[in-house]
């Protein structure tokens, strides 16, 4: 029983820090970018050649992931985004789109085989009979501490208080001097960091895959949907809900049925009480 | 061997002398073989590089069929069933080949299977192990006759891991209990039902518990854990899709338990790198000739060929390389007897009198040859029509076993320990078990 | 709309009906091949753009639809040997039941959660068609060497052409009626439409139902031409985008647009193989659709459309001299 509540518990953090940086930019622009899940699979692929490819030190291979999800981030919006802003919905079909099209450029690149990566950090705790990967217990710290700045940048900088100030109130904003279109900008940077960051330790933990961005997408999507429009607290509450159904699925009833339930919480949610368990409440 | 040899290179000469004419009809009327599989899989790439080997040989060699040179052409799959039939219409619509020879996976083979009765055009698969379609060709022999698998099917593979489990896991290494960790596809659950209920009854095996997974899973701790607590001698893994997944984890997790079984990703010799070099003490089945096992010179000179013309993944050719490489070989030498690919039945004949015997130190080392319609294996009992012709029964003196088990060691080296015959190594395990 | 135009567009769908039956007079079997997928595609990509591109309910479910009436038929074949003429209309009436659990999530969400929903029933019959019962649904390989309706390649393009072709005209001779403008009033305010005292509840209703059985014809007749079905080429992100992108290009909101879509898409891919193989081809396959839907979200059709507007009154002219 305690290695399924560490197991889950180490599980929750990733799948917090993998969902994130989605719920942001629904919190802000008010559309779902279905090409996150690209982020998520950038940041492992980047992190991948600089440090196993290039051979450069573990730090590099981090910069070098979370530059390129800020990139590509940044181009997802200015390029496509903004044309479409008007349109949530312009805005999903595109994306999703465009996730394809960054799943051909993957294979086209690097081949459709799957690459182990090597852990970020070596070795395994064992505590009676229980064993978790330091590298799974980084993830969940890094995870932690990732969102515990975001929650501080958000209520205490400017910035961030700006950027809130979007995402509660666009009109108000406006009026109050911000630039929605420079704080969504800032949002998809923030949010293409978080992806690249959850994908070293996602990549790490599972494996580089040209479809690797399915399934953190729908852990993303099902945090969104459940925990209700971008609250970070709801977000980390959530994806603790879904991690632990996942563990406890696999160790108790059948590891086969374990995305089952996933998807008919996302159906039954959305269904029965279409705001999420928690409704709306600040970032 | 030395005979077919050396006729060959006769030919080659001769070609020579007659250059001019038989390039002048070779540009005319080319043999057309059709190539239909993934071309970006490390396995699909292994059949194209041995049909490209197999036709450049024969090519350079003069030509078939009276001097006409071949063409290869090619049909990529993507692994999807539907751009698998666009492919097999592909081939046959536009191109207009002459015969196909595949490195599809189960369920693609089964998407183009009923145009292939439709086309009626010879196919030869070098990958797909799936007995399903073996028993199409024994139920409707008329209407798929065109058809053969050049690799030993799952039933006979799967019997030949009873054998594994009886002699090497229970016998010499005396485990008595195992939990089964089984992928969620038809091959996963076929595989392990059946093992489950062989190794108990065959080779004494207590199966603690059977673990069926899904092939999107990443995160294999849970199951680990559960396998572990339940306390097993070893753990058998059955892994066929994305597995690397298990094993990868199994090496992180650093699972206090030995492991073995199948695991498809650690067959290839790429696997060391993909790994990390963190492959040591893995060890899996592998369809015959495998990687790692010392080959005969026919083989042998196909590995240099392969190694010295490609330099990118894979850097080894799987099993299903030579696979393409002989099968294309007997299937040209087939039509030249029956006079061409066409009438389908004369070279259906001439297909199933195909007897390529490869020898290493005076000894059956492999062989390529067919079940005829009718023909029982005498240990299972049943017919196998089409099938690359095995043997499950020591000395293996028929025919090869269906498959042999691949170890990995800690220098990156990789051999045979299962069967004996073809025995180069020791089992060995990771080192953070004591043994 | 005046009676003039109407005969205009009539002439149009005759004229392209009568030379899509004189191809196979002139085309290879392989490009008769090629057309034959062109088509299903069409008839998927008019199925979806039903409901997703009239009323605006985006649906990242479709394969799901499709898929419940391909099981169904290759069930009841496969296990019970029920012969096509039953199978088929089994199947449909069952895509009707699956487009039935589409339309309850609509009447409470719309725009991006609808298509969240539907996107989870598709993921969902995907890992549940090989948990459950495999040994009915052939689990990951699928069930194969299904009873075909007719064989041949030409056959079975004058089957798909003229199944494709009546599905078009009849969408075309709905929409001109009240129903397809009050379809397109929901995409743009639906409240506006319940003000006017139409029920939405029955028009959306009508739209689901008549996609989803446009999908089950589509895909019950589609598994019997491939001849087999596996759970991998259906509920995949990958033939969702296929249909999302042929209706797209084409042009959402129209008949037209949809079939063109589909045959611009089908006859790019199978034009492309000899040069490029391998991803390559979804690469530019996706990338042109994103740059013409993002520069005319209305497709192909509206810059025809316009080129012709354009052209139109200089051929005039030609003529009249």
């Amino acid at each position: 029983m305690i290695n399924v509540l560490i197991q889950g518990l180490a599980l929750s953090g990733l799948y917090a820090l993998l969902a994130v940086g989605f719920t942001m930019i629904f919190s802000v622009g008010r559309v779902l970018n279905l090409a996150y899940g690209v982020y998520i699979m950038l940041g492992g692929y980047m992190y991948y050649t600089a440090v196993q490819v290039l051979g450069l030190p573990k730090i590099g291979g981090f910069a070098f992931a979370i530059a390129s999800g800020i990139a590509f981030g940044v181009l997802t919006y200015t390029i496509l985004v903004r044309r479409l802003e008007d349109n949530p919905v312009a805005v999903e079909i595109a994306t999703l789109i465009l996730a394809v099209v960054m799943q051909s450029l993957i294979i086209l690149i690097y081949r459709p085989v799957s690459k182990s990566m090597w852990p970020v950090v070596q070795g395994v705790f064992r505590y009676e009979g229980v064993f978790v990967t330091y590298n799974l217990l980084v993830a969940m710290v890094v995870s932690w501490v990732a969102l515990a700045g975001l929650l501080l940048f958000v209520r205490y900088t400017r910035y961030g208080r700006a950027i809130q100030a979007v995402s509660m109130d666009r009109k108000g904003a406006v009026i109050s001097g911000i630039d929605p279109r420079q704080m969504n900008l800032a949002t998809w940077a923030i949010s293409g960091a978080l992806g690249a960051l959850a994908g070293v330790f996602f990549a790490t933990y599972t494996q580089l895959n040209p479809s690797m961005w399915v399934g953190p997408l729908i852990v993303a999507v099902a945090v969104v949907v459940v925990g209700g429009i971008g609250s970070i607290i709801g977000s980390l509450i959530v994806a603790h809900i879904i991690g632990f159904m996942e563990t406890f699925t696999t160790a108790l009833i059948a590891a086969e049925l374990r995305g089952v339930f996933t998807m008919i919480l996302i159906i039954v949610v959305l269904v029965v009480a279409p705001k999420g368990l928690f409704g709306r409440s600040e970032l | 061997m030395d005979a077919t040899k050396g006729l060959r290179h006769s030919i080659g000469a001769c070609a020579l002398l007659c250059a001019t004419a038989a390039a002048a009809n070779a540009q005319e009327d080319p043999v057309v073989i059709g190539f239909i599989g993934s071309m970006s899989s490390d396995v699909g790439l292994s059949t194209l590089r041995g049909a490209e080997i197999a036709i450049d040989e024969l090519n350079a060699a003069g030509g078939v069929l009276g001097g006409r040179q071949i063409t290869l052409v090619t049909a990529d799959t993507f692994e999807d069933v539907t751009e698998g039939i666009k492919a097999y219409e592909y081939l046959n619509d536009v191109e207009n080949v002459d015969f196909i020879v595949s490195g599809s996976i189960d369920d693609v083979s089964l998407g183009w299977f009923e145009r292939m009765a439709e086309y009626r055009t010879p196919t030869l698969d070098t990958w797909t192990s799936y007995i399903g379609i073996i028993d199409m060709v024994v139920a409707d022999y008329d209407k798929y006759k065109m058809y053969f698998m050049n690799i030993g099917n799952d039933y006979a593979l799967a019997t030949s891991l009873i054998d594994f489990g009886k002699d090497m896991l229970a016998g010499e290494m005396g485990w008595k209990s195992t939990v089964i960790l089984q992928e969620d596809t038809a091959f996963g659950n076929g595989t392990g039902e059946f093992l489950a209920a062989e190794l108990s009854s065959q080779a004494g095996v207590e199966i603690l518990d059977q673990i069926v997974y899904d092939i999107n899973a990443v995160d294999f701790a849970p199951i680990f854990n559960k396998a572990v607590s339940l306390d097993p001698d070893f753990l058998y893994l059955i892994s066929s899709v994305n597995s690397q997944v298990p094993s990868s984890q199994y090496v992180k997790l650093q699972v206090p338990v030995p492991m073995t079984g199948i695991n498809v990703a650690a067959i290839g010799r790429d696997f060391w790198d993909d790994t990390g070099g963190t492959g040591g003490g893995a060890s899996t089945f592998s369809p015959l000739p495998a990687s790692g096992m010392d080959h005969d010179p026919a083989s042998q000179q196909f590995v240099d060929t392969y190694q010295e013309r490609y330099d990118t993944r894979p850097i080894y050719p799987h099993f299903n390389g030579f696979n393409a490489y002989f099968g294309i070989k007997n299937a040209v030498a087939a039509a030249e007897r029956a006079g061409g690919f066409a009438p389908l039945d004369a070279w259906v004949e001439e297909m199933e009198n195909t007897d390529l015997v490869l020898e290493k130190d005076g000894q059956l080392w492999h062989r390529f040859a067919y079940w005829k319609k009718g023909e029982i294996e005498p240990r299972t009992g049943r017919e196998y029509t089409h099938n690359l012709k095995f043997d499950i029964t020591e000395p293996y003196d028929d025919g090869v076993p269906p498959m042999a088990i691949v170890q990995w060691y800690q220098d990156g080296q990789q051999r045979i320990i299962y069967p004996p015959k073809y025995a180069n190594g020791e089992f060995e395990l990771p080192p953070w078990i004591e043994q | 709309m005046p009676k003039s135009q109407f005969h205009r567009y009539l002439l149009c769908w005759l004229a392209f009906g009568a030379f899509m039956c004189l191809v196979p007079l002139f085309a290879s079997t392989g490009m008769v091949r090629v057309l034959i997928f062109a088509n299903f595609l069409a008839i998927f990509a008019m199925s979806w753009d039903i409901i997703s591109g009239r009323t605006g309910y985006i649906s990242f479910g479709h394969p799901f639809l499709i898929g419940i009436a391909g099981y169904t038929t290759a069930i009841l074949t496969r296990h019970l040997d029920a012969p096509l003429y039953v199978s088929i209309p089994l199947a449909i009436l069952a895509t009707l039941v699956g487009g039935a659990l589409f339309f309850v999530p609509a009447l409470r969400i719309r725009g991006t959660y609808f298509a969240l929903v539907t996107l989870a029933f598709m993921e969902l019959m995907y890992q549940l068609t090989q948990v459950i019962a495999p040994k009915i649904t052939g689990g990951t390989r699928g069930l194969s060497g299904l009873k075909t309706i007719i064989l041949g390649a030409v056959p079975n393009y004058y089957l798909s052409f003229f199944v494709m072709f009546a599905i078009a005209f009849c969408l075309w001779l709905i929409v001109r009626t009240r129903i397809g403008s009050a379809l397109a009033a929901i995409r743009m305010d639906e409240e506006a439409v319940t003000a006017l005292g139409l029920s939405t509840f029955k028009l959306k209703l009508f739209a689901f139902g008549t996609s989803a059985a446009v999908a089950g014809i589509g895909g019950a007749l589609y598994v019997h031409y491939i001849g087999s079905i596996a759970p991998r080429a259906l509920f995949d992100i990958n033939f969702l985008f296929t249909i999302l992108v042929a209706a797209l290009l084409g042009g959402s909101g129209t008949i037209a647009g949809p079939i063109l879509g589909a045959y611009f898409l089908t006859f790019l891919l199978e034009y492309l193989r000899p040069f490029l193989s391998g991803a390559e081809r979804y690469l530019i396959y996706g990338a042109i659709t994103l740059i013409v839907y993002v520069l005319e979200p209305r497709g192909l059709h509206s810059i025809l459309e316009r080129a012709y507007a354009r052209i139109a009154p200089a051929l005039a002219r030609g003529f009249a001299r």
